[in-house]
């Protein structure tokens, strides 16, 4: 057996690194996995920067800006495995949904609608002299500031001067919405629907309205690791993607519940785990919307590390630090979503390349090979 | 220039804290302030301005410094993670005792080694103080049951108390089991068979 730490931070979306250890995915393939909570994004950086860990869960934008060297000391990462799309959603505060609904006649019908009519209560807002609406989003390289910045942009607001983003770890989430601290936030489940039954605020938008498969969780090495043990990577990949299959399957979703509902990874009660897992969530105090790829966790297009991807993320982060683009860091960035070790590792020989690797339902088309182009459709 | 650089420890545990507070009171760093805010702590960390963040590992806290890396509307000043490039085995000392430092730009690297070297220090005792203390209470608590079970054996079989305590290090011998677990064992069996 092969001893090997992964980190991870109790979410819905470790499954896969959970299931691989509990269904014995992982021992079949010969490795004991340890795997050790964290409370914070940058703990995970910096323990596996400092080799404590061998690979870790991680927040897809955080392995391309840690690569980088954006935000922090530059340390090459590799990317070998997509654990999850979508799995987020938009909460409002109630007082700032009802602003919404005030303005529109009715309860917002779709993103569009709900971000033209924020665009109004803001306008409003400023002409009275009011303070910016703040979002809360996990972390500043996550598809969470991501998606919230593209839905803003239906509504015609500038991420950048109409609103404020902070950081706010999600247990401390709703708390931050109820004292009013941030009127709205992205964040995943089980937090949105706390906020919903504490009657603090209401889901807005899926995550999955925005994009139909922008990488949010991946799994993350060191790159010297990557180089220097390939079998065992290798190892852990076949096991990930046995654990996938086994994630994805709705007969599974029961037992899934109650395994990531224990103590030792999120603590939380099985109902809440399942409701994520099918997909419907109450929104409201009245309403329940559901949606099949609520969160999705299998498939080339979402596990294997498609550098199209690496190259969103990284037009994305610049765009967001309104920084100008620059073709050496995107080459970099794509370096580090490694589809050679997942290739290898499963003998994958025609991918299912899907010719559009983020899916974004609004906004400009992506095309990564004229990152460009795409930021500024988007910035337009 | 005063080397009174100021700093502040965000930390939950407040025993903790009051130990690393001492100990860089000790070594002459008088400015220090704590906060156990799990609100907005960026609004109280703006308003206080430290130079120096020490933050322990168990704070999702953690998350929202990493923001101020960034040129933000938020912050006054940059701050940047306090890594010391040429010293990668203290990172490593540092994230195993469970700290991590955020410092202004424009702070000496001597300054600041000082006072996160004395943290990690302080770190690590107040880990070895709560070890001794769960040692103790065990100690307490074992030899609480064992008192019990010893009386339980004398009632039942007439014995003394040396012979009791005999017979019961005798079964944990030939178990192999803790004493203590053989004691919890009678004092289990007898409530059960009240």
């Amino acid at each position: 057996m092969k001893n090997i730490r992964v980190g991870f931070i109790p979410l819905i979306d470790a499954a896969i690194p959970i299931a691989a250890r509990e269904c014995g995915f992982a021992e079949r393939e010969g490795l004991d996995v340890a795997l050790v909570k964290e409370t914070s994004w940058a703990n995970i950086r910096d323990k596996l920067v400092h080799d404590l860990f061998d690979a870790s869960h991680m927040l897809a934008p955080l392995a391309v800006a840690t690569s980088l060297g954006i935000g922090n000391a530059k340390v090459p990462l590799a990317v070998p495995f997509g654990l999850n799309a979508n799995g987020n959603c938009i909460t409002l505060a109630s007082g700032l949904y009802r602003a919404l609904e005030e303005v529109l006649g009715h309860r917002p019908e779709n993103p569009r609608q709900s971000a033209q009519a924020l665009k109004r209560v803001i306008d409003k807002r400023k002409a009275a002299g009011g303070q910016p609406v703040t979002f809360g989003i996990v972390f500043p390289f996550s598809v969470h500031a991501i998606i919230v910045r593209h839905w803003l942009r239906l509504g015609g607001i500038d991420p950048h001067n109409d609103v404020l983003f902070q950081v706010v770890p999600p247990p401390f989430m709703v708390a931050s919405l109820a004292e009013g601290v941030i009127e709205g936030c992205c964040v995943g489940e089980p937090w949105n629907s706390r906020a919903v039954e504490s009657g603090v605020g209401s889901i807005a938008v899926f995550g999955a309205e925005i994009s139909r498969s922008a990488p949010d969780k991946v799994l993350a090495l060191r790159d010297e690791i990557a180089a220097k043990d390939p079998d065992t990577i290798h190892r852990l990949l076949r096991s990930y993607k046995s654990a996938a299959r086994w994630c994805q399957e709705r007969g599974n979703h029961g037992n899934l519940a109650h395994m990531l509902a224990q103590p030792q990874y999120l603590g939380v009660a099985p109902k809440t785990v399942l409701n994520a897992l099918s997909g419907t969530l109450a929104v409201n105090r009245t309403e329940t919307r559901a949606m099949d790829d609520f969160l999705v966790f299998e498939g080339d297009e979402i596990n294997r590390p498609d550098p199209r991807k690496a190259r969103w993320l990284y037009a994305e982060i610049a765009s967001g630090l309104r920084q100008p683009l620059d073709e050496a860091q995107a080459q970099a960035a794509s370096a580090v979503f490694r589809t050679d070790m997942f290739d290898a590792a499963t003998g994958n020989n025609a991918p299912h390349e899907a010719p559009d690797p983020i899916g974004l339902k609004f906004g400009p088309a992506f095309d990564a090979w004229d990152l460009p182009a795409y930021v500024s459709a988007l910035e337009r | 220039m005063t080397d009174q650089a100021s700093i502040l420890i965000i930390d939950e545990n407040r025993a903790r804290a009051a130990i690393i507070q001492e100990g860089l009171r000790e070594a002459g760093h008088l400015n220090v302030r704590w906060l156990n805010e799990t609100g907005n702590l960026l609004r109280r960390i703006v308003e206080i301005d430290p130079e120096v963040i020490i933050i322990d590992l168990e704070s999702p806290n953690r998350d929202v410094l990493e923001q101020m890396f960034q040129v933000s509307r938020l912050v006054k000043r940059p701050v940047a993670m306090f890594v010391d490039q040429s010293d990668s085995e203290a990172m490593h000392d540092a994230m195993v005792a469970g700290v991590s430092a955020y410092v202004v730009d424009g702070l000496r690297k001597e300054r600041v080694k000082h006072i996160f070297d004395m943290c990690i220090l302080r770190f690590n005792v107040f880990s070895r103080l709560q070890e001794e203390l769960h040692e103790a209470k065990t100690a307490l608590a074992d030899r609480k049951v064992i008192e019990r079970a010893k009386g339980i054996l004398m009632a039942a079989k007439s014995l003394s108390e040396q012979e009791a305590y005999v017979l019961m290090r005798k079964t944990a011998m030939d178990q192999k089991r803790r004493l203590a677990e053989i004691a919890q064992a009678i004092v289990t069996a007898e409530g059960m068979l009240k």
